[in-house]
């Protein structure tokens, strides 16, 4: 019988414990953010999209040995010393490989970050950038490489060209990269 | 004809109607829900005779009680184990005797209701039942109401004692 | 029996005013749904301390509205194997015992749609009305978790209502009326003369008070499990039955199954609030005690109610059948008895 009374009191009085905590919850301030309209402040060091600054990229590959689900497809061009068109990376060091192609899929893409930690010159960095949906697929492939097909085209033609006049003239190769060299220097 | 007199051929039809699905449909759930109606068309002329307290009783103990009790009692037996309960085909012994006890009672209810006389009583509208229910209730029908709850209670014990024997 | 209604007063009695106090009930039903669905949304968002819906309207207030658009669109499905008369005449036997309570609800001293002496007789009546047409649309689904729900359904119905009866019968003992309006009459004045504080009398009445208040408490509890409410709710049980009687259904006849229940939730609040908290009476005697001012209080009283009934559902978990079994028979059941007995000898002894 007490066991009985003791039930039903324990009943009682534990459900009313739980609605003042529930009560108590009432007011709490809420944990919602309002998405489109409010944003979470995004952490420091946050992963998101990623950004390739071209100027920068030497063409190294690394990055794209570094990812693990293979989303970065990197192809590229030798510089011939008789492009026309010369470049010179931030660092003050020639171009020595057009990038002809530099492709990211982000449907692939783990945000691992990986990649940005393996490029040699913070080329390939995380953005604070997250909304991206598409309804295709094939859009979320992001090309970052700044040669039009021409050009690419263009670059081989040239590349090809050296390639045969350097076989005809000069049978040992060592000679020119340094001959390329002094020409930057005195463009500088 | 006013209102009352359309509502009591409402009330009628509903009753008669539904009463008559309850006996000839095959399907024993069909017939268990006609009972609603059937129940509730009669609650309708307890009203209408200003039997308030009757009327509601009727839809407490005949919808709520005995009419659950039916459809759960059926609800186990049918459907869940596959196999649909249903009147079954009856004899011809049973018809002839069926019919003929039809025929008896109908032939004595019409006698009576011919050669009876029938005593209107004054229309007036009463306030409520509740109270000369209860009063008549415990004291001229003490004894038969203290039976039939007794009746109930023995019902009740002989319920649980056979569904308490186990082995 | 007079009958007092204000629309009988303005228009006379006939075939407009008739269907004009019998429709009233039915507008406001579907206001309070609406807001009442509101209400579960919000409460239940800000106890798990989120925001609920925001999107529709200002704060979300139209999200039911959207709700009730989206139900209606939906298509209507009869199952293939279902006993389609029974399937589709459910949602409406139910909707119909709901309603039915209405009819006896005292929204104000000058509006009851009918007046009748045994309001709350009739209220416990039409009740199990609602039981049958559960009980209709779990067994036409032809789905065993349908059936599954229905059958404890109407377990709990019956079970629960015994404690609910016996709790209403004790206040009726001590009004000796049940009507509805003469309830309410009664317990006009200080909120002290409100049933659940041992209604009107002398200091006498202290006695009593104990008792009417653990009444109050078991009719709450038992009008919880009359309505399928959490933590009675075992009979829909989202984790182990799907949805219940109501697992078939959808669009619009979901909608009425819905409707229904909040209207239910409606009427035990309202008979809560007639038998135990005073009614259309204001609190504070004649402050802002009027024919007007009834509805508000009745409507406000009775909607606390049903906010409370929302909070519990959002505290406590699902009981088990066989607890909720033992609650209702062995404590709820004996206590009432207990209750009913007390208040007998009290009412004896004045």
């Amino acid at each position: 019988m007490i066991q009985y009374i003791k039930n039903i009191w324990a009943g009682l009085s534990s459900s009313f414990i739980g609605m003042k905590i529930t009560w108590k919850h009432l007011f709490v301030k809420k944990v919602t953010i309002q998405y489109p309209d409010q944003r979470f402040t995004l952490p420091e060091k946050a992963r998101n999209r990623l950004y390739l600054e071209m100027s920068k990229c030497n063409g190294c590959n690394s990055c794209a040995i570094a990812c693990p689900v293979n989303c970065i497809t990197v192809e590229t061009i030798r510089v011939s010393p008789n492009d026309p068109q010369q470049e010179v990376h931030f660092n003050g060091k020639d171009r020595k490989l057009w990038v002809s192609r530099y492709e990211i899929d982000f449907a692939k893409c783990c945000y691992c970050g990986l990649c940005t930690a393996a490029c040699p010159s913070d080329a390939i960095n995380h953005t604070t950038e997250y909304e991206y949906s598409e309804y295709k697929r094939e859009n979320l492939v992001y090309k970052f490489q700044t040669l039009t097909p021409e050009q690419v085209i263009e670059k081989e033609r040239l590349l090809a060209e050296f390639r045969t006049q350097e076989k005809v003239c000069h049978p040992e190769t060592d000679k020119k990269p340094a001959d390329n060299k002094t020409a930057d220097k005195t463009t500088e | 004809m006013d209102l009352i007199t359309i509502a009591f051929y409402f009330f009628s039809a509903l009753t008669i109607v539904f009463g008559a699905v309850v006996v000839f449909t095959k399907n024993i759930m069909h017939a268990a829900f006609s009972l609603l109606f059937a129940f509730f068309g009669i609650a309708g002329l307890y009203v209408l005779l200003s039997a308030d307290f009757l009327a509601i009783t009727q839809i407490m103990i005949y919808i709520g009680g005995i009419l659950v009790l039916i459809i759960f009692g059926v609800m186990l037996t049918t459907r869940i184990t596959g196999v649909d309960v249903k009147t079954g085909k009856i004899g011809k012994i049973q018809i002839g005797i069926a019919g003929l006890l039809t025929v008896l009672i109908a032939a004595t209810l019409i006698m009576i209701f011919s050669t009876s006389k029938w005593y209107l009583a004054d229309s007036k509208p009463l306030d409520s039942t509740v109270n000369e229910i209860g009063t008549a209730l415990l004291t001229n029908y003490l004894l038969a109401f203290e039976a039939a709850s007794m009746l109930l209670l023995i019902a009740i014990v002989g319920a649980a004692f056979i569904a308490r024997k186990k082995h | 029996m007079e009958n007092v209604n204000f629309l009988y007063d303005l228009l006379g009695r006939n075939i407009i005013s008739v269907v004009l106090v019998i429709s009233l009930p039915l507008m406001f039903v579907l206001v309070y749904a609406l807001v009442a669905i509101l209400a579960e949304l919000k409460v239940s968002a800000w106890i798990q301390e989120r925001l609920g819906p925001m999107r529709t309207g200002p704060w979300g207030i139209m999200q039911p509205i959207a709700e009730v658009v989206k139900l209606i669109q939906k298509e209507d499905i009869t199952p293939d194997k279902s006993s389609k008369l029974l399937y589709n005449l459910a949602p409406f036997i139910i909707f119909t015992g709901a309603y039915a309570a209405f009819a006896v609800i005292p929204f104000s001293e000058y509006f009851v749609p009918a007046g009748i002496n045994l309001g709350l007789f009739y209220i416990f009546a039409v009740g199990s009305i609602s039981a049958i047409g559960i009980v209709m649309g779990g067994w036409a689904s032809n789905n065993k978790y349908s059936l599954m729900g229905a059958m404890r359904s109407v377990a709990q119905l019956i079970s629960y209502e015994v404690p609910a009866a016996m709790a209403v019968l004790s206040i009726v003992v001590l009004a000796s009326t049940m009507n509805m309006q003469e309830i309410n009459k009664l317990q006009t004045g200080w909120f002290w003369n409100w049933f659940i504080f041992g209604g009107p009398g002398t200091l006498a009445k202290i006695w009593v008070i104990p008792f009417t208040l653990g009444l109050g408490l078991i009719y709450f509890i038992s009008s919880l499990a009359e309505t399928n409410r959490v933590p009675f709710d075992i009979p829909e049980g989202e984790s182990e039955l799907v949805a219940g009687f109501h697992t078939e259904y959808g669009g619009m006849k979901f909608a009425m199954f819905f409707f229904a229940e909040y209207a239910n939730m409606f009427v035990v609040a309202a008979v809560l609030t007639t038998i135990f908290l005073g009614g259309w009476n204001s609190p504070f005697n004649t402050f802002m005690q009027g024919p007007f001012w009834g509805v508000f209080w009745f409507v406000s009283k009775a909607f606390s109610v049903v906010l409370v009934q929302i909070w519990i559902r959002w505290t406590l978990p699902r009981f088990r059948v066989d607890q909720l079994m033992y609650i209702g028979w062995k404590v709820l059941l004996p206590l009432s008895f207990i209750c009913f007995m007390a208040i007998s000898l009290f009412v004896m002894l004045k």
